[in-house]
């Protein structure tokens, strides 16, 4: 990145790769390079150099168009401030994936989902007819309904009060467990990131630390054999 | 589901939401409004004009007219009735007329049978009975009632013109198109063109005019113009009412020329209030454009979504402002109706277009920038958070393109449409750069006063870009709309001036120098305001200083007339008088000395520049045969329109006391003072009198009637800088949000957040205002004297009310927009800003 003529290396030296079924959890101080390790990683952003595959696209060599077709193929999204549309309603803003990526009866699917993260009677709100935790919940439905491969998370409890962090936080495990999504999240929420099976620590644009969380342990031999080399996302300095 | 599907699927999704839900209010009310406004507008005045037009067009009995010395060909005939144009000839002449033993000059008005194409001729029978009438039938003559007198004949009995033999038929009491000059060679006598050759008054060298009236559609008359114009040479002349040089004409040139300006300047307020609400649109859909992208959606379907949103908006809101148009004129006519009689029917196609293009060139030109950078945002964005749109002057291009394509659509005037443009960029860019050293200035003040005038000025700064553009903004609306009263009120305060309650009704000509003194003393006795009595003597100019001129008018490939200077080519009424008339300014030199017995003569303008003549240049005339010279020693502006006695020549006493002269004067007659003023003229046959009462009170209906149509267009115009001002406010409201939330979360007091924000507003108000104020007398200026014609003048009480109407206005409407804001609990804001 070049600010007034200093080039500063957001990031450098990274070197990670995630398996299928996976969640991992990117955290550290504010200015790390979390983020812009997430949204390199979700092909939001383009390196300045090296390399980054996702679902085996080498998203590093493609222009903004292709890397949205991979998007609307493989990837879902959670943000920290929900990002709803806010003229579409409850019901209207879970479709948007499904129909950007194609898929057949878009509508009943968002109201399954709804039902499920137990807005079912609140489909045809606005989000500002909604508190922050019920919005969050809306953009969780939003991000599964491509049953998308892999999941981004950017701080999605950031902005919820404890108690409805936590309710999120169970929602989004949940979910993420019944369809098998690769999960990557980025927070500063220690339990959250203890949640996941991996941990790694960004400071000062470097990873710092990788490593197993306890939740590892609960993951099978067998889970653990599924991470498809193939599928693996590397950024590569 | 197909791919198409979906975009337009979600295009008419948002479309359909966000109308609900008000989001697109300001961009459909300013796309509607600058639609309606130019489609009532044009339609409006379009109709005015041509009712106005064709009720004036009753002043010259036709719609146009072409006048020549020479006979008209047949092929003009052939022409105007092929593109459907009634027409009708007229023959006009001086001439004696004859009946027992008493001869007459009259002013010989031979016409066809379709004579009068407009207006009406009144004819009064043997019984006193009045009626409309066309013209008179071979062998009769309709006359004025004071030839009767001269002659002293009675309906039914015969007089002579030239070597016919005509019946007197009746006495004409209205002649449309009677000539309104004092120095008429007489009664006019009104015949059927059939007798003119009975009467072998057509001889070589006679002088005769030879005019053609033509009446039609205004699309028949555009035509037939096109063609006859090339054709009228320098000795005809071709003219309609707008171009006769009356006063009337004068007054409907000026009326159509503010009506023209008004809706243009309609047009530009609803254009900035469209440029306005189309960037906050452009703003507010950031996020959603970011998401989509984050989705997946790639820029085709973005762009194709967003062109289907704007596209059904944009034609959503044209026809709407059609149809609200629409009703707009059918409410101006329909109120104006007691007033004018709209009979005209004008073509609607032309303000349709126009109205439809003004919608599209809106909708595109003024859009197209912010859409581009939307439809451009990056994805990351729902990362790294969503940036103010950047502005870059490039991004005017387009805009400034439509602006003068839609001034230039609606006043087919080139040179207009650039000077207004141009002016307006100059004006916007010095507002610019005074708003940003105001605002800069505001901070330090700010510095020093309380604290809700510190967190105005602070607002202010930090907004410094913003709010210079919204200063510019709210200036340009508010200047406008001071334009636009400033220059009503002066021209309908000139128009009043024009015509005051005590103009001239009536013209005395021909007073004998032995009778002076006994109409002086008359009208001194009724008190009968007069202009006084001037002395009237005819001469020819011969010679400028050496160099004799040009006795007639020429043709310039005349070789004679190559080699002289250019003279006036006809006899001048010439006159004297010790002190400057009242309606003239005195421009060059020095009025007469009364101890100063050299011979010396002050010249109008016109002819002065005409003639080439200068301050100290002698002029030599021939009186019969006399001859006399005097120096030019002033040079006089003249107000022709004044209903008083003007003249190109005035000389001082010594000069012209020895010749024998007649006597001219005008007088307002109070309609209690006719009688006696009748009597008394009774009394002296040879005194002619003209009145033009009657002419006067149809100017006084049609400036009436213009001042009506003004009226209309400024409620239009207001209403569109409203528009403007609201827009703007709402342009920066999101913003607004997100910091009242902050200060509110910090621990502000309603009072203060209210108190401060109502102070911002009134400080842009202010400011807009006070420069509105400085850029509205400058505006002015140029205007009243580059295209009124008008005689410059000041208006500091204006520059108070545009900065109160600033103050208040700007004051209001932010308040009002930020009311809801001000009210809601931190917690929803907050919520709202997240």
């Amino acid at each position: 990145m070049t600010l007034e003529n200093h080039i500063l290396d957001l990031l450098s030296d990274i070197n990670l790769a995630v398996g299928a079924g996976e969640t991992l959890a990117i955290v550290g101080a504010s200015g790390s390079g979390k983020t812009t390790l997430l949204s390199l990683l979700a092909g939001l952003d383009l390196p300045s150099s090296g390399r980054i595959e996702l679902m085996g696209n080498a998203l590093h060599n493609m222009d903004e168009e292709a890397r949205s077709a991979v998007r609307a193929k493989h990837v879902g999204f959670i943000f920290q401030q929900f990002l709803l549309v806010n003229s579409l309603t409850a019901l209207e803003n879970v479709m948007l994936p499904a129909e950007l990526a194609n898929l057949p009866n878009a509508e009943q699917r968002a109201k399954a989902l709804l039902a499920q993260v137990d807005l079912a009677d609140r489909v045809n709100h606005f989000p500002s007819q909604m508190s922050g935790g019920e919005q969050q919940r809306v953009a969780i439905a939003r991000a599964f309904i491509t049953q998308p491969e892999i999941l981004f998370a950017d701080e999605p409890t950031g902005n919820l009060d404890s108690k409805t962090g936590l309710h999120i936080t169970e929602l989004l495990f949940d979910l993420n467990k019944q369809n098998g999504t690769t999960l990557i999240l980025v927070t500063h929420d220690e339990k959250l990131a203890n949640r996941c099976h991996r941990k790694v620590i960004v400071d000062s644009g470097r990873i710092v630390e990788d490593k197993y969380t306890d939740q590892s342990v609960s993951l099978t031999n067998e889970d653990l054999s599924v991470l498809d080399k193939d599928t693996k996302r590397t950024v590569n300095e | 589901m197909s791919s198409m599907n979906v975009w337009g699927k979600q295009s008419l999704r948002l479309l359909k939401h966000e109308l609900k839900r008000g989001e697109l209010t300001i961009i459909f009310l300013a796309l509607v409004l600058a639609v309606a406004t130019v489609f009532s507008l044009s339609g409006f005045s379009h109709q005015i004009k041509a009712a106005i037009i064709s009720k004036s067009s009753t002043f010259i009995a036709a719609d146009r007219v072409l006048q020549s010395p020479r006979p008209i060909a047949e092929t003009i005939f052939n022409k105007s009735n092929e593109l459907g144009l009634r027409s009708a000839l007229k023959l006009e002449m001086g001439s004696m007329v004859f009946a027992n033993d008493t001869l007459q000059l009259a002013e010989l008005e031979a016409v066809g049978d379709a004579y009068p194409l407009k207006g009406e001729l009144l004819i009064s029978d043997q019984q006193g009975n009045i009626t409309s009438q066309k013209a008179p039938a071979v062998g009769e003559v309709w006359a004025e009632q004071k030839l009767l007198n001269v002659l002293g004949v009675e309906i039914g009995d015969t007089i002579e013109v030239g070597l016919a033999e005509l019946k007197v038929a009746g006495v004409a009491t209205q002649i449309p198109d009677a000539s309104f000059s004092v120095f008429t060679s007489g009664p006019v006598v009104l015949m059927n063109v059939a007798d003119m050759t009975k009467t072998e008054l057509i001889q070589p060298g006679s002088r005769l005019t030879y005019k053609v009236l033509f009446a039609g559609t205004p699309e028949q008359i555009d035509d037939f113009a096109d063609w006859i114009k090339p054709q009228v040479n320098e000795t005809m002349r071709w003219y309609g009412i707008q171009s006769s040089r009356s006063a009337l004409s004068s007054s409907l040139t000026r009326a159509e020329q503010y009506l023209s300006l008004a809706s243009m300047l309609g047009i530009v307020l609803a254009a900035v209030a469209v440029a306005v609400a189309s960037r906050r649109y452009g703003q507010r859909h950031q996020p959603m454009v970011a998401v989509f992208k984050a989705m997946g959606a790639s820029q085709n379907h973005i762009t194709k979504l967003y062109c289907l949103h704007w596209g059904l908006l944009s034609a959503l809101s044209i026809t709407f402002g059609l149809a609200i148009g629409y009703g707009l004129q059918q409410v101006g006519l329909n109120a104006m109706k007691g007033y004018l009689e709209v009979e005209v029917t004008v073509s609607m196609w032309r303000p349709l277009l126009i109205a439809i293009a003004t919608g599209l060139l809106c909708s595109i030109a003024f859009a197209i920038a912010p859409l581009m950078q939307l439809v451009s945002v990056k994805p990351l964005a729902v990362i790294r958070g969503f940036k103010h749109q950047t502005f870059h002057w490039l991004q005017l291009v387009p805009a400034i393109v439509a602006l003068y394509l839609l001034l230039y659509l609606f006043s087919q005037n080139a040179l207009m449409s650039m000077a207004l443009l141009a002016g307006g960029i100059v004006v916007s860019i010095i507002l610019l750069v005074l708003g940003q050293m105001l605002v800069n200035f505001g901070r330090s003040a700010g510095s020093k006063s309380g604290k809700a005038l510190h967190l105005a000025f602070a607002n202010l700064k930090r907004r410094a870009k913003e709010n210079s553009v919204q200063l510019v903004s709210f200036t340009i609306a508010i200047k406008l709309l001071l334009l636009i009263v400033v220059v009503r009120t002066d021209l309908i305060n000139e128009w009043q001036a024009q015509l005051p309650k005590d103009t001239a009704n009536r013209f005395l000509v021909n007073i004998s120098q032995p009778q002076v003194d006994l109409v002086n003393q008359f009208m001194a006795e009724q008190q009968i305001p007069g202009s006084g009595l001037y002395p009237v003597v005819r001469g020819r100019l011969t010679a400028i200083n050496e160099d004799s001129v040009v006795k007639q008018v020429t043709k310039e490939d005349d070789p004679d007339a190559q080699q002289q200077r250019r003279g006036v080519g006809r006899e001048l009424n010439l006159t004297w008088r010790n002190e400057l008339p009242p309606s003239n300014v005195l421009i060059d030199g020095q009025w007469f000395s009364p101890s100063d017995e050299r011979p010396q003569v002050s010249i109008e303008q016109g002819v002065a520049e005409r003639l080439d003549v200068k301050i100290g240049d002698t002029l030599t005339f021939q009186l019969g045969s006399e001859e006399f010279s005097a120096e030019v020693t002033s040079v006089r502006e003249v107000d022709w329109q004044s209903l008083q006695p003007n003249f190109f020549m005035i000389f001082n006493q010594y000069v012209l006391q020895d010749f024998p002269a007649t006597y001219i004067s005008s007088h307002y007659v109070a309609p209690e003072q006719e009688q006696a003023f009748n009597r008394f003229l009774a009394d002296y046959p040879t005194i002619s009198m003209i009145d033009v009462g009657a002419l006067i009170n149809q100017l006084r209906t049609v400036i009436d009637q213009v001042s009506i149509a003004v009226e209309f267009i400024l409620v239009m115009v207001v209403i569109a800088g409203s528009l403007v001002l609201v827009a703007q406010v709402q342009a920066s409201m999101e913003e607004r949000e997100r910091e009242i939330a902050i200060l509110r979360t910090l621990g502000a007091k309603g009072s203060l957040l209210r108190n401060s924000v109502l102070l911002e507003f009134v400080c842009l108000g202010v400011v807009a205002g006070l420069m509105a104020g400085i850029a509205m007398e400058a505006a002015v200026y140029v205007i009243q004297t580059q295209v009124f014609e008008m005689s410059p003048s000041l208006h500091l009480s204006y520059w108070v009310v545009g900065i109160a109407a600033g103050a208040g206005f700007v004051g209001i409407v932010g308040m009002l927009s930020c009311w809801r804001l001000l009210n809601m609990s931190s917690v929803t804001l907050i919520r709202r800003t997240m």
